[in-house]
């Protein structure tokens, strides 16, 4: 429609504009909002191909906004809907104009759609949707695909950074809103996979990584992997890091899901022979009191790290052996401090790995009696010990055919339930009757 | 320069005196005649001199030696070598050992001993003979070496077995005679001495005749007649063998006959004397005193029944419990002595396996594992080492971060049971002690029931139950069986019934029963399960009655009762909700199995489960409270000797403690496995932060006085007891040495080769290689011997051939001319005649 069109004609363009307004909206409203999955569908190729004719005519606002109001629509889905994923498989993780226009939708619908009651819906689906999206383009040349016809030579939609940035802008918006811990902890998940790869200057994460870090709890364990991410490539100077790091170890540590990953950054963290004995000891000495409660699979694990760190700090290995002591020793370590180099825990020693080579599952005794051998072993790769679960543990002993004929007792015994006397029962008879009775 | 050859020359002759000065025709003559002493030195300066002058006598080596070294190896590089005589020393010996060879090539010559063991040092002079002899007879025997009848009969019978009917012929001949002598009478005198003369030809062709007679018959045979012959042969054996199976079975019937007797006796009259059959038996035998087959032939019993009832009672003696010697009844001191020694070694062995040393019959399977173990070692993996293997850690996702699956392999502890204590240390005597484990077995059944005399029907006071019961049962294969035999019987007579089964089933009444009875003890290990999951609760004296028999039948069985365990074991791992019946297994396993092994292929996997529900479950009801009050007394009973350390114990116990599910009677349960823990683990190193002060706030929270008196003991005790650490008390490690390794005196024509295989298989490379091309040039050697041999001849030979034929044309020659000169002379002398 140019300035020499005749009125008349203008009038019939711009019904027809509205006219077309109306479809769209229609469309948006009574298929892809509250029709059902087929319909969505349906509605979804459709407007798809609208966008597609939209931009042919290099109507870029008028492709723009529909997408817009198509993306926010698809936000507003209930969780799992496969409508959203359709669109994210066939079109988001495959064009790049549509990544493009959906990252700038994304981002005006956030600055926005602030404290409304939808914002966690919103969130939660923004992240899945968002989530697979994990190779950034890196040179203009590998962005080929488009859902409209190819942009000129000039356009933005070619530069790779303007790319990073529409996605950088979108991520920082979503940080931005109030999140929950769930969101957080998902967001913390995404970070190193989804979010990082697109940030051109991922140190703007440095606020949400430190507020999370010092959460505590599991968001703490998940913001550490960020965290050290910045600290290795940004020279992030992040202060009193081990006190924090200290603090992390608590019951529930060694019984968490992000154990192994915690783990494998733990073993980086420590794994500088600077750090003062003190402190390496504190760990130590409170990893090894954290597993006297802990399932085999994570003794498994302290164990050979403790050996590490002992082969590397030898100031510390007199944990293991102090001589000329008399009995009535009195444990100088504190529990309760928080400042790992103030324990004490160095003038300790580690009665509790000790009692662990008592342990009633043969391995882990046996590894446990490691440490009280010659310590001729260079290290342990700690890899190697991740990853054990009681499944993994009692599978691979019942998965295995009998070869040998298995020890029976010498002796049968007199009584199990019952007991000497006529008509008693012994401890577990009791105990047996409770059972039954409980039933 | 050296002087020219022609100047050596004739200075090396001169020297020798052989050239010298003119001398004078006189001194000539006077020499001429010489002494042949003279002579002989001359002939040999001369060759002397015409050797040291022969270029090729002498082999030089290719470049002059450079300097001179002092050494003490002689210098072989620079000897000089003396090919003339090497190739003649060498042609000398061939011409002595490989000539004569060449020369016997293709002939034959000399004389074979080939007597029979001549030349076998090992048999002696009797065994030859015999071997001899019996050749002797089978070549004369000629084709029949294949019949396998005993042909010495036909050897000893002279005359072909035919009737000796030499005085009906000289009966004949007599008549014969007679009738000559009638028909001649006239001419006696001659006819006697005719008759002599024909007898003697009739004697022998009598024995011609004989021998015809002996050998035609053979002779005739045809082939028909001989398959014949063989099949009648096999049908007789045949026969006889059938007869022989007949003979067996009327025996065993009359066995059979007797197996009822035998079945009651063994169903409650086992201390009953046997029954009077026996006497009767010495009474029979003592008919037979002298020698059975003689009394029965003198009995006048025909020869074959006497032969078999005399294998009959060979048989019975052989299988006599009086023909074994019977050990000497031990006193009451030495059987008390035996059970303690006994005892104390199966302890020491159990000690053993707890600390998870190796038993003396388990040592090289444990250093072929520990090669394993070095294997995996140097394959990378730290956790394989201790059997947690974890092979995929790089593949994983980064999301999925536990409970991966992950193989654990438990064949590198270096820890395993071993075989049934009494089967394997004593296997020398294998049957002794399965009699004894038979015997423990066979007691046990007897003492199971309450009255322990095994006279059932006769108990007083079980006998108006149990005469209901009947006394045979099928041996039940599956569950249903079971239950259908258990169908109306009351609960207080199941044990005497599942007795009843065990004992009819013996082993060792009948070979099936063993895989019977296995069959029985799994449905008797799925038979508790059912039992506990039964809606009533069953008694738990049945139950231990039950266990108590899976453990007495897990002597005999103990893989196909541990495979059942084990199933049920597996049931409970995908299930996590151990019910009453998972329960029972569980006890079952903690008194069947020995507990304070170091590993066990039931015993780990079962506290390894229990320690998991401890670890992994919250009490959510009273029930949950129970059964974990249940699990942590099970655990605490496993580890009452060997004191391990279960941590998800203690998590528990606390968690439940606090839980606002448990009623004062359920916390009485957990405070006492709190106690007991206590005690169990006072000895433990971390006792003091194991039982830790917010531990001690709970108990005291609970009101619990008594409890927290006990623990408030321990914790002081082991506070007062508590020493830092002393772990390594260890030789300290000799520091690696950096400096390199001298050799003494260096050789450096020798390999300093560190690897000794490598270097032993050099060795003998470079010997084969020097051997074969030394036996190439041998070789090479002898096959020019060979040609120059031959061609020698073929020279000769030809040379004589020459020779013949020039002294053949020279004789046809000279016998020419000498007729020609004749025909000449003579055409002369005519012409002579003619002419005058």
């Amino acid at each position: 429609m140019s300035k020499s069109t005749p009125e008349a004609e203008a009038v019939i363009v711009k019904w027809l504009k509205a006219r077309y307004q109306d479809y769209v909206e229609v469309l948006l409203e009574l298929y892809l909002q509250n029709g059902e999955e087929a319909e969505q569908s349906t509605a979804l190729t459709l407007l798809m191909r609208l966008v597609k004719q939209d931009l042919q005519d290099e109507d870029d606002k008028a492709a723009k906004k529909t997408l817009e109001k198509l993306v926010s629509r698809l936000l507003l889905l209930p969780e799992g809907s496969s409508t959203r994923e359709e669109f994210g498989e066939k079109y988001l993780q495959v064009y790049d104009d549509i990544r493009f226009y959906t990252f700038e939708a994304i981002a005006s619908i956030f600055s926005s759609h602030q404290d409304s009651s939808s914002l966690p819906l919103f969130t939660t689906n923004t992240l899945t949707l968002l989530s697979p999206l994990t190779n950034p383009p890196t040179t203009p040349s590998s962005i080929t695909s488009f859902h409209g016809p190819p942009p000129p030579s000039k356009s933005h939609l070619l530069s790779h950074n303007a790319h990073k940035t529409t996605a950088q802008t979108t991520w920082l918006a979503l940080l931005r809103t109030p999140l929950t811990p769930a969101h957080r902890k998902t967001l913390l998940t995404l970070l190193t996979p989804s979010i990082l790869p697109w940030l051109t200057r991922p140190e703007l994460l440095m606020d949400f990584l430190t507020d999370s870090y010092n959460a505590g709890g599991s968001t703490s364990l998940l913001a550490l992997s960020g965290l050290f991410y910045l600290m290795r490539t940004k020279n992030l100077d992040y202060p009193s890091f081990y006190p924090k790091l200290y603090s992390l170890l608590d019951a529930d540590l060694l019984h968490s899901k992000h154990r192994s990953k915690f783990f494998r950054l733990l073993d980086v963290f420590m794994s500088s022979s600077h750090l003062p004995a003190a402190l390496v000891a504190s760990f130590i000495k409170r990893l090894s009191r954290l597993s006297l409660l802990a399932p085999p699979a994570a003794i498994v694990v302290v164990v050979p790290w403790a050996y590490n760190m002992f082969k590397r700090h030898p100031a510390c290995t007199f944990m293991l052996h102090r001589e000329n002591h008399a009995a009535g020793y009195v444990d100088p370590f504190d529990m309760s401090e928080a400042d790992p180099t103030k324990t004490r825990a160095i003038e300790s020693s580690v009665w509790e790995l000790e009692t662990l080579a008592g342990h009633y599952h043969p391995n882990v005794a046996t590894l446990a009696g490691v440490l009280g051998e010659q310590f001729t072993k260079r290290g342990y790769e700690v890899e190697d010990f991740l990853g054990m679960g009681y499944k993994t543990i009692i599978d691979a002993e019942l998965a295995k055919d009998i070869k040998k004929a298995p020890v029976i007792e010498y002796e049968i015994p007199r009584h199990i339930f019952t007991s000497e006397e006529e008509g008693e029962l012994s401890t577990l008879g009791t105990l047996m009757g409770k059972v039954f009775e409980s039933r | 320069m050296p002087p020219s050859q022609l100047k050596r020359l004739k200075a090396s002759l001169r020297e020798q005196g052989i050239t010298g000065p003119q001398k004078s025709k006189k001194q000539k003559k006077s020499n001429a005649g010489g002494n042949p002493e003279q002579k002989a030195r001359r002939t040999a300066a001369l060759a002397q001199i015409r050797e040291s002058f022969n270029p090729f006598e002498y082999k030089t080596p290719a470049r002059p030696k450079k300097f001179d070294v002092t050494t003490s190896r002689p210098d072989k590089k620079n000897a000089v070598g003396r090919p003339g005589v090497s190739k003649s020393l060498g042609e000398e010996t061939r011409r002595k050992t490989l000539l004569p060879e060449m020369n016997r090539r293709n002939k034959v010559g000399g004389i074979l001993d080939r007597r029979i063991g001549e030349n076998d040092p090992t048999m002696s002079v009797e065994d030859k003979m015999i071997e001899r002899y019996t050749r002797e007879n089978q070549r004369r025997k000629g084709a029949s070496i294949f019949d396998l009848e005993e042909a010495e009969d036909e050897e000893e019978l002279t005359h072909g077995g035919r009737a000796l009917d030499l005085g009906i012929r000289e009966r004949e001949v007599e008549d014969y005679d007679a009738a000559s002598v009638e028909a001649s009478s006239d001419e006696e005198g001659q006819d006697v001495r005719s008759l002599k003369r024909r007898r003697d030809s009739a004697e022998e062709l009598g024995e011609e005749d004989g021998e015809g007679d002996v050998g035609k018959p053979e002779r005739k045979k045809t082939k028909a007649e001989v398959m014949k012959e063989v099949m009648a042969k096999s049908k007789l054996h045949k026969y006889e063998r059938q007869q022989a199976k007949e003979d067996d079975d009327d025996l065993r019937e009359e066995l059979d006959k007797d197996l009822p007797s035998i079945l009651a006796a063994l169903r409650g009259h086992l201390n009953k004397p046997q029954p009077k059959a026996a006497p009767e038996e010495p009474k029979k035998a003592n008919d037979f005193a002298i020698n059975p087959d003689r009394a029965a032939l003198l009995n006048g019993k025909e020869r074959e029944v006497a032969d078999k009832e005399y294998d009959a009672r060979v048989r019975q003696l052989l299988y006599d419990q009086k023909a074994k010697p019977t050990e000497r009844i031990k006193t009451e001191e030495e059987k008390a002595e035996e059970e303690a020694t006994r005892l104390k070694k199966l302890e020491e062995q159990r000690v053993r396996r707890m600390r998870g040393e190796p038993t003396e019959d388990e040592a090289p399977l444990v250093e072929e594992n520990m090669e394993d173990d070095e294997e995996e070692y140097e394959s990378g993996d730290d956790a394989a080492e201790f059997g947690l293997s974890a092979a995929q850690n790089t593949s994983r996702p980064d999301g999925v971060d536990d409970e991966d699956d992950f193989v654990l392999d438990d064949d590198l502890v270096a820890s395993d049971s071993e075989f049934d204590d009494e089967s394997s240390n004593d296997s020398d005597d294998e049957e002794n002690v399965a009699d004894k484990t038979q015997d423990l077995d066979d007691e046990f059944l007897r003492d199971v029931l309450p009255n322990g005399n095994g006279h059932i029907s006769s108990a007083p006071g079980t006998g108006a139950q149990t005469s209901k019961l009947a006394f045979t049962y099928p041996c039940p294969q599956s569950q249903t069986e079971l239950l259908r035999i258990l169908d109306g019987v009351a609960t207080s007579d199941i044990p005497v019934v599942i007795q009843r089964i065990r004992a009819l089933y013996h082993p060792q009444l009948h070979h099936e029963n063993k895989a019977k009875l296995a069959n029985f003890a799994i449905v008797l290990v799925d038979y508790t399960v059912y039992l506990s999951s039964q809606t009533t609760a069953p008694s738990l004296a049945l139950l231990e009655t039950i266990i108590r028999h899976i453990h007495s039948l897990s002597r005999t069985f103990p893989e196909q009762i541990a495979r059942a365990f084990r199933s049920h074991l597996q049931q409970l791992h995908t299930s996590n909700e151990p019910s009453p019946g998972d329960l029972t297994i569980l006890t079952a396993i903690s008194t069947v199995y020995p507990t304070s092994d170091h590993f066990h292929q039931v015993v780990t996997p079962a506290i390894t489960l229990m320690a998991r529900w401890l670890g992994m479950s919250t009490p959510r009801n009273a029930k949950d409270l129970t059964t974990g009050a249940y699990i942590g007394a099970l655990c605490l009973q496993h580890q009452r000797l060997s004191k391990r350390y279960i941590p998800e114990l203690m998590r528990y116990t606390t968690v439940a403690l606090k839980s606002p599910f448990a009623t004062s009677d359920l916390l009485d349960l957990h405070i006492k496995n709190l106690t007991a823990a206590a005690d169990l683990w006072a000895s433990k190193s971390a006792f003091l932060e194991i039982f830790s002060p917010e531990l001690l706030a709970v108990v005291k929270d609970l009101k619990q006085p008594k409890a927290l008196q006990r623990l408030q003991i321990l914790l002081q005790q082991s506070r007062l007891a508590r020493r830092p650490l002393e772990l390594h008390h260890h030789r300290p490690l000799p520091i690696k040495t950096s400096v390199p390794k001298f050799e003494e005196g260096f050789n450096p024509d020798r390999h300093y080769d560190p690897d000794t295989d490598r270097a032993a298989a050099n060795k003998l490379q470079a010997e084969y290689k020097k051997e074969r091309k030394g036996a190439m040039r041998e070789l090479r050697k002898d096959a020019n011997f060979i040609a120059r041999e031959q061609l020698r001849e073929k020279k000769e030979r030809d040379r004589a051939y020459e020779v013949k034929y020039k002294r053949l044309v020279a004789e046809i020659q000279g016998e020419e001319g000498k007729e020609k000169n004749a025909y000449e002379r003579e055409r002369r002398a005519r012409k002579g005649k003619g002419g005058r």
